[in-house]
């Protein structure tokens, strides 16, 4: 018997544990199993295979049976899903419907999940944007949050070793505030994006209009092919999962590449309920995983522990992780776990017409969307009555309108000859969002999930900060939108919940300071050194970026620490 | 081929999704099978013969052939409200009724002027009666033709796999 159980254990022991196998968690499997260490790798949800777990991947329009809208019932039964704008009949599949798992709101709160191997890499917008150290001082400087305990030049190199393996098509802007990377060939701004760009950057000294940067191969290079991924077809089906693995995603990159290494372990329907601690030792010394199919409680054991489950689950599994040594949650001697979330503030659009350029159109599609406006608000001074600011997409389109008045052969031919109108212009916000002590997750004393994990509360809303940053870009990107020309400008007030931008972010915030954080520069828990947490839980602050690139770069960097120390005999 | 005519005809291809049928030789019902809609089959021909009067046929194709009524079923029946699909049932009722007042014929009867006259005095009026059976019926009837595998192969060509983009395409 006793010989059976050490077999047992020894089965189940390895020499890192990655939670999660979405944007970060597949990073680290990736950088673990490179550097030769025996890789758990636990998702909550199915597998996904690459290709394989496309279903809907190569489906034409009429092909689907609703043509691509979900039907009235799972509107009613899964309204938050239905909510975010990439949940439709072709990606329905890769999203966790509400009445799954329930989470409790305090205050409206969209909670966008994906459990599935690959999370929500599969889902993103692909947008990928450098912080600058005009972020990264920014609650140094303004007074809010805690001071970050990295600056650029910690993370620039880590950067460089992200994009290139992801592949990120993207122009060298010369942009401060955006810093520049290693980059493919850009996809370029069409004839009405170029248009814009000329005025804004003849009218504005610090305002930039650039190609958005994305994660797609617009000419790989041979690390990309190694990983069998060829050039992006411009599809812009990306959310269905991309057979030629156009986009960056863990299903097609990091997790294929981390199994060939056969380093990697990777289970699905594992349900992590808690990292366990161990008192004598006094680190943690593995985690407690509920088999979904099973229900079974099932030990697993390691040196190191990344937490990458998304950063709202990684908050809920370390409070969650409770020993004598750690009350209230792994690592939370301040009481400050689950505090200071924060997240994008999306809260406005701006479209109008444009009669110029009418001897152009598009063809084709454009995976990156258009165009991209860095924040020019306060940046290099405090000059608004709010904090920090915005960012924007911009973007120019021109398909043809349809006429859909009356009826027979004059409304069949109107349809089937439809006519090019003007270009149409549109821009959303993506505005930095306060982190404060108010917005917070805990949880629940009594309700649990079907696996017998507490539910969440989450209590998070918008402050006046950010109202003022809107009313901002109303006024500004109305001032931009005239100056260029553009007809029938209109603003619009998006009234989307918090947690609809997907990019929740904190509760276990980066920091020097015990006291005040929760985790230092290096990622690793303050008071529990072989605990890391490299997801959106980790972050200090938001900035206006698109963070998934951040929290790749932040994760490489922090599995090359964790290596450091294990080689050393630290960890 | 002979297998893919023996599917044909047990299935319904509307617009390129397969619909599937309704009870075997159950007389007067709809001909797909529907969840929450009770429609017979007179107004389901009732219907067919409304779509067609939008998006006729011509050298190409029109709603009859395309099967969109069998789409605006299947839409209304999975797409559409409660208060929807009862303003939808009742317009298909009162349908015959509302054009014998004002016009002195049925639908059916009607040459094919009358019918789109009279389909475009509702279209016109927003307090028709049967303006909001209509409208939707429409909006259902253009979404499943521009969205059919005809027009998207033969018509609007859709291209899965672009491959290319400009953004000066000269017009």
């Amino acid at each position: 018997m006793a010989n059976i159980n050490i077999d047992s254990i020894k089965e189940r022991t390895f020499d890192a544990i990655v939670i999660g196998s979405g944007i970060s968690g597949g990073w680290a499997a990736k950088e673990f199993c490179e550097k030769g260490l025996r890789t758990l790798v636990l998702e909550r949800g199915r597998d996904v295979k690459h290709v394989k777990d496309y279903p809907t991947t190569n489906m034409y329009p009429y092909e689907f049976e609703h043509r691509l809208e979900m039907p009235y019932e799972d509107k009613q039964k899964n309204p938050i899903a239905n909510r975010c704008y990439a949940y439709r009949e072709d990606s329905a599949h890769f999203f966790v419907k509400d009445d799954e798992h329930p989470y409790i709101q305090e205050k409206e709160f969209d909670w966008i999940r994906g459990y599935q191997v690959g999370g929500k890499s599969l889902l993103w917008a692909r947008q990928v944007q450098r912080w600058s150290d005009f972020d990264f001082e920014g609650p140094a400087r303004d007074g809010f949050a805690v001071d970050w305990p990295i600056r650029y030049r910690d993370l620039a190199p880590w950067y460089d070793h992200v994009e290139r393996f992801i592949g990120v098509a993207g122009n060298r802007d010369g942009v401060a505030e955006l810093p520049d990377g290693d980059f493919l060939p850009a996809y370029p701004l069409n004839a009405v994006e170029n248009h814009f760009k000329r005025v804004v950057a003849s009218k504005y000294d610090n305002r930039h209009v650039i190609s958005a940067r994305c994660a797609h191969l617009s000419q790989p290079a041979p690390i990309h092919l190694e990983q069998g991924r060829v050039q992006c077809q411009n599809r812009v089906l990306c959310q269905r999962g991309c057979p030629f693995g156009g986009y960056f995603s863990s299903n097609a990159s990091t997790l294929p590449w981390a199994e060939k290494t056969g380093n990697m372990t990777l289970r699905p329907f594992s349900v992590v309920e808690s990292i366990i601690y161990d008192e004598q030792k006094g680190k943690a010394v593995g985690v407690r995983v509920i088999d979904t199919n099973t229900k079974e409680a099932i030990d697993f054991y390691s040196r190191v522990i990344f937490v990458n489950a998304s950063a709202l689950n990684s908050n809920l599994i370390l409070l969650n992780s409770i020993s004598n040594r750690f009350a209230n949650g792994l690592g939370n001697d301040n009481g400050l776990l689950g505090k200071y979330i924060a997240f994008h503030s999306y809260t406005a659009v701006i479209t109008g017409e444009y009669d110029g350029e009418l001897a152009y159109r598009t063809d084709g599609r454009n995976p990156a969307g258009g165009g991209y406006i860095p924040r020019f608000r306060n940046v290099y001074r405090q000059e608004t009555d709010f904090l920090r600011g915005w960012a924007a997409t911009f973007n120019a389109s021109r398909n043809p309108s349809t006429d859909t008045s009356g009826v027979g052969v004059s409304l069949k031919n109107r349809l089937l000859h439809s006519k090019l109108g003007n270009w149409r212009v549109g821009s959303h916000m993506m505005a930095e969002t306060i982190p404060k002590e108010s917005n917070k997750v805990w949880l629940d004393t009594a309700k649990k999930d079907q696996w017998g994990v507490p539910l969440l509360h989450i209590d998070v809303a918008y402050d006046d900060n950010d109202w003022k940053i809107r009313a901002d870009y109303f006024e500004q990107m109305t001032a931009m939108f005239e100056a260029a020309g553009f007809q029938n400008v209109k603003t619009r007030n998006d009234d989307r919940r918090p947690g609809n931008d997907i990019h929740e972010m904190g509760g276990a915030r980066m920091g020097h300071d015990p006291k005040t954080s929760l985790l230092n520069k290096w990622n690793q828990l303050h008071s529990c050194e072989n605990v890391f947490v490299t997801d959106g839980a980790c972050m200090t602050s938001t900035a206006t970026q698109n963070p998934s690139l951040t929290y790749m770069a932040l994760t490489a960097r922090a599995v090359d620490y964790a290596f450091t120390l294990m080689k050393k005999g630290v960890l | 081929m002979q297998r893919r005519t023996a599917l044909k005809q047990l299935f319904f291809i509307a617009g390129g999704i397969v619909l599937f049928p309704s009870c075997w030789g159950r007389a007067n019902k709809a001909s797909i099978a529907l969840r929450k809609l009770h429609i017979n089959a007179e107004q389901e021909n009732l219907l067919a013969e409304i779509v067609e009067s939008i998006i006729p046929e011509t050298d190409s194709p029109g709603g009859r052939t395309l099967h969109l009524h069998l789409f605006v079923l299947k839409m209304i029946d999975d797409c559409h409200s409660e208060e929807d699909q009862q303003v939808f049932v009742q317009g298909l009722k009162d349908w015959d009724q509302e054009m014998n007042d004002t016009v002195g014929k049925s639908f059916l009867l009607a040459s094919s002027d009358q019918r789109q006259s009279y389909l475009m005095d509702i279209e016109k009026d927003k307090a028709h009666p049967l303006s909001g059976f209509f409208m939707m019926t429409k909006r259902r009837a253009i979404q499943g033709y521009l969205n059919s595998a005809y027009v998207m192969k033969n018509k609007l060509i859709y291209e899965l796999v672009p491959g290319r983009y400009n953004g000066y395409a000269k017009v």
